[in-house]
C-alpha cells in the first residue's frame, strides 16, 4: 500500500506560497467591492484556493510580437478607430456577405473565428479573432494571394498603410491589445488538425460498419 | 562530363539580362559547378583600418555574376556578418539599418530557428556564435588545382599584416557522383531568377521576381524589400544564412535497416523521406523503381508537378523536396510559395556516405554538408522555414512531423507514407543532421565593397 501523505516538493509548496498571497491580494481588493461581489467571493473562496495553489495547468506564451497563445493557438485583438466614413463602408461590406465570414476565411486556414465589433457610435471597431501560430509569419503571403479583401476591411480604419505596405505589420502591433485572460478548448489542434481528425473519424468509423456487418 | 544546363539550371536566354550582373556577387546566382571544390574561410577583425585594407586588397579577386553562367574558373565570395561590419567601423545609422535578426545573429534567435534540443548553439563548434566570425571567404571551383589558385590568391591578402585573424578553413568538396553525406544527388530545383538572363528548365516554375533574392529590385509583391543604408552599401547585396550541419550516417544506416528488410524495401524508404530515389530521381515520374537516367538528365528530373499525386501516394506530403518546394500541393494555410523560396549552395565536407556505416562512432565522423541559404531576406525566411516547413507537419497534413532529413526531432517522432489501402506509419525517425555552427553574412555588391573599403 502507498502512504497517504505525500511530502510537497519544493516547487509545490512554493506554488502554495504564491497562491496564498493571490488569494490575500483578491481579498484586499474585494474589501470596497459591492455587498454582492463580497458575498460572490466568499461562497467560492475555498475552491479558488485549491486552484490557486496548484501549479497552473498550462501558462499563457507569448504569441510573437503581441498577443498571447496557448497551445498552437494564438489570439488576435485589435481596437481601431475607424477612418471617416469607415464604419459605413465596413457595415456595407459586411452586411453584403450576410456577416458570415466563412467564405473568406475558409481560405486563409488558420482561423478558428473571427468578429467585427462596432464600438462607440461608429468611432472604433474591436476584432477579435483565434488563429494557428503567428499571424506575422504569413503577412507577406497574405499581401500577395489576398491584398484586396484585406485593404477593402482594413482601410475602414483610420492610418491604415495597406497591406503591402512594409509598415503594415507594426500598425497591426501598435493597435493590438493583448488578452488578460483566455480559453480554448483544445490549444493542441489546429484548423488543419481538426479537418484531420475529422477525416479520421469518418473512416474510422466506416471502417467499423464494415466488421461489425 | 555534365552540361552546362544541369549546373545554371536554364538555357540561356535571348533577351539581356536586366539585373546590374557586374555589381552583383557570382555566388549568388551562380549554382556549384560538378564536381566541385572549395573551401570556407573565416576571419576575426581585430583592427578596423586592417579590415578595410583587407577588404580593399580582395574586392578585385571576388568574382561578379557578369557571365555567371560560366563557371570554369574558380571564384571567390565573401560575407561580412554584424560583428563585422561593426568591427570595420561602419557608421551607426548604417548598422542600425540593418534588421534585427541579422543584428543579434543566429545564435541569438535560436528560439525563432527552432535550434533546440541537439542543435541548440550551447553544443555548437567553435567559432560559430561566439560573435568572433566576422568575415565568411568562399571559395569555389571545378578543379582541386584551381581551388588551390583561388585560396592561394585570397591568402595573399590578409597574410602578413595584423589586424585580421583566421579562425577557421573549412574545406569542402563533391562526394563521388555528385553526392551528399546521405548519398543523394542534391542541388536539383533552385528557384529561377527573372532577368538573370537564364530561362528555368521544365518544372522550374516561373522565374521569381529578383527582388527576393537580391536588394534594390521590385520583389514578388511588387516593390523592393526594406535595404540597409546607405543605398551603395544595400544595392545588389544580399544575405547568406551559413548553416553548418553534421550527417549521422550511422543512425541514418540503422533507421533503413529498421524499416526495410532487403535493399530494395531500404532504398524505397530512403527515396520516400526525400521524394527523390538517390539518384535524383523524383517519385512523381519513377514511383516504384529508380531510374538513374531520368535521375541524371537535368531536363527530365525536375519536371513534375503535384497534380497527379494529390494524396501523396507517391512523394509522401511530409517528405523533403515536397516541404522544401510544395509547388502546387494544396496547403492547410494560405501560403505563396514563391515568398519562401531561398537560393542554396549546398557544400558537402567529410568522407563520403557510407552504406555500410552503422555504429555510433560513424555518427560522430566530422561528414555533412554547409548549406549557404541566400535571399534578400534570409534570415526571415530561414526562420519561417524552420518553423513553419521543416520543424512542424500542419501546413501540409501531417500533423507535427517535421522534415525527416533537416528536422530536429523529437522522441518517438514518426514519419507517414501515404498508400493504399492504408498509409503506412514509420517510427523510430531521428536527427539525421545535426546543426553544429550556423552565422548570418551580408553579401555586398562590388560597389559596396569599394564604399566599405574606404570607410574612415
Amino acid at each position: 500500500m502507498a502512504t497517504q501523505t505525500r511530502t510537497p516538493t519544493p516547487t509545490q509548496s512554493e506554488s502554495a506560497r504564491k497562491g496564498k498571497e493571490k488569494i490575500q491580494q483578491l481579498r484586499e481588493l474585494f474589501a470596497d467591492a459591492p455587498e454582492l461581489g463580497r458575498k460572490a467571493l466568499d461562497n467560492v473562496i475555498q475552491e479558488l484556493t485549491a486552484q490557486a495553489t496548484q501549479p497552473a495547468p498550462e501558462a499563457l506564451e507569448s504569441a510573437g510580437r503581441a498577443g498571447v497563445r496557448l497551445g498552437k493557438v494564438s489570439e488576435l485583438t485589435i481596437v481601431v478607430p475607424f477612418a471617416p466614413g469607415g464604419a459605413k463602408r465596413l457595415r456595407a461590406f459586411l452586411q453584403m456577405i450576410g456577416g458570415n465570414l466563412s467564405s473568406g476565411a475558409t481560405r486563409v486556414g488558420t482561423l478558428h473565428d473571427m468578429r467585427f465589433v462596432f464600438l462607440e457610435n461608429d468611432t472604433k471597431l474591436l476584432f477579435a479573432t483565434a488563429y494557428d501560430g503567428e499571424w506575422d509569419a504569413y503577412i507577406d503571403d497574405f499581401a500577395t494571394k489576398i491584398p484586396d479583401f484585406l485593404d477593402i476591411i482594413d482601410s475602414a480604419w483610420e492610418g491604415w498603410p495597406g497591406i503591402r505596405s512594409p509598415h503594415a505589420k507594426d500598425y497591426l502591433a501598435k493597435h493590438q491589445v493583448a488578452a488578460e485572460g483566455w480559453f480554448v478548448a483544445h490549444p493542441d489542434l489546429t484548423v488543419a488538425e481538426t479537418a484531420r481528425l475529422k477525416r479520421n473519424g469518418k473512416a474510422l468509423d466506416e471502417f467499423l460498419d464494415k466488421i461489425s456487418a | 562530363m555534365s552540361s552546362v544546363t544541369e549546373s545554371i539550371g536554364g538555357t540561356l536566354s535571348t533577351s539581356t539580362p536586366t539585373l546590374e550582373l557586374q555589381e552583383i556577387q557570382a555566388t549568388i546566382l551562380r549554382p556549384r559547378p560538378a564536381p566541385y571544390f572549395g573551401a570556407h574561410v573565416l576571419f576575426r577583425i581585430d583592427d578596423a583600418r586592417a579590415g578595410r585594407e583587407f577588404i580593399r586588397r580582395l574586392a578585385p579577386h571576388i568574382a561578379s555574376a557578369t557571365n555567371w553562367w560560366n563557371a570554369a574558373t574558380a571564384w571567390l565570395e565573401i560575407g561580412i556578418s554584424y560583428a563585422g561590419l561593426e568591427a570595420l567601423g561602419l557608421p551607426k545609422e548604417s548598422l542600425e539599418s540593418f534588421p534585427e535578426a541579422f543584428r543579434v545573429g543566429m545564435a541569438a534567435r535560436a528560439k525563432q530557428l527552432g535550434d533546440d534540443g541537439v542543435n541548440d548553439p550551447e553544443h555548437w563548434e567553435a567559432p560559430f556564435g561566439t560573435g568572433q566570425v566576422h568575415i565568411g571567404v568562399s571559395a569555389f571551383s571545378d578543379s582541386e588545382e584551381k581551388r588551390r589558385r583561388a585560396l592561394a590568391v585570397a591568402r595573399k591578402q590578409y597574410e602578413g599584416f595584423s589586424g585580421v585573424r583566421v579562425l577557421a578553413i573549412q574545406d569542402f568538396g563533391a562526394q563521388p557522383g555528385d553526392r551528399n553525406s546521405l548519398g543523394y544527388k542534391d542541388g536539383i530545383d533552385q528557384p529561377a531568377i527573372e532577368g538573370s538572363g537564364v530561362e528555368p528548365l521544365p518544372g522550374y516554375g516561373r522565374p521569381i521576381k529578383a527582388g527576393e533574392f537580391i536588394l534594390g529590385y521590385p520583389g514578388e509583391a511588387g516593390i523592393p524589400l526594406p535595404m540597409p543604408r546607405p543605398d551603395v552599401l544595400g544595392r545588389n547585396g544580399t544575405y547568406v544564412g551559413f548553416r553548418k550541419y553534421q550527417t549521422r550516417v550511422g543512425a541514418f544506416n540503422r533507421f533503413l535497416r529498421a524499416n526495410g528488410r532487403t535493399e530494395e524495401e531500404r532504398e524505397l524508404v530512403a527515396a520516400k523521406l526525400v521524394g527523390r530515389w538517390r539518384s535524383g530521381a523524383p517519385l512523381t515520374l519513377a514511383p516504384d523503381v529508380d531510374n538513374p537516367a531520368l535521375g541524371a538528365d537535368p531536363k527530365r528530373n525536375n519536371d513534375f508537378d503535384y497534380a497527379n499525386d494529390p494524396h501523396g501516394r507517391q512523394i509522401p506530403f511530409g517528405a523533403h523536396i515536397r516541404r522544401m518546394n510544395p509547388r502546387d500541393t494544396e496547403l492547410t494555410r494560405l501560403t505563396d510559395v514563391n515568398l519562401h523560396r531561398l537560393i542554396r549552395r549546398g557544400t558537402t565536407y567529410g568522407p563520403p556516405y557510407d552504406p555500410n556505416a552503422l555504429s555510433e562512432q560513424d555518427d560522430e565522423v566530422p561528414r555533412g554538408a554547409i548549406f549557404l541559404f541566400i535571399s534578400a531576406k534570409a534570415m526571415a525566411s530561414i526562420e519561417f522555414l524552420q518553423q513553419e516547413w521543416i520543424n512542424d507537419g500542419n501546413f501540409i497534413g501531417v500533423g507535427n512531423e517535421r522534415d525527416p532529413i533537416i528536422g530536429r526531432q523529437e522522441e518517438g517522432a514518426t514519419f507517414t507514407i501515404p498508400k493504399e489501402p492504408v498509409r503506412r506509419r514509420i517510427h523510430g525517425i531521428q536527427t539525421f543532421n545535426v546543426l553544429k555552427g550556423g552565422e548570418y553574412f551580408f553579401v555586398p555588391s562590388m560597389s559596396a565593397l569599394k564604399w566599405l573599403a574606404d570607410l574612415k
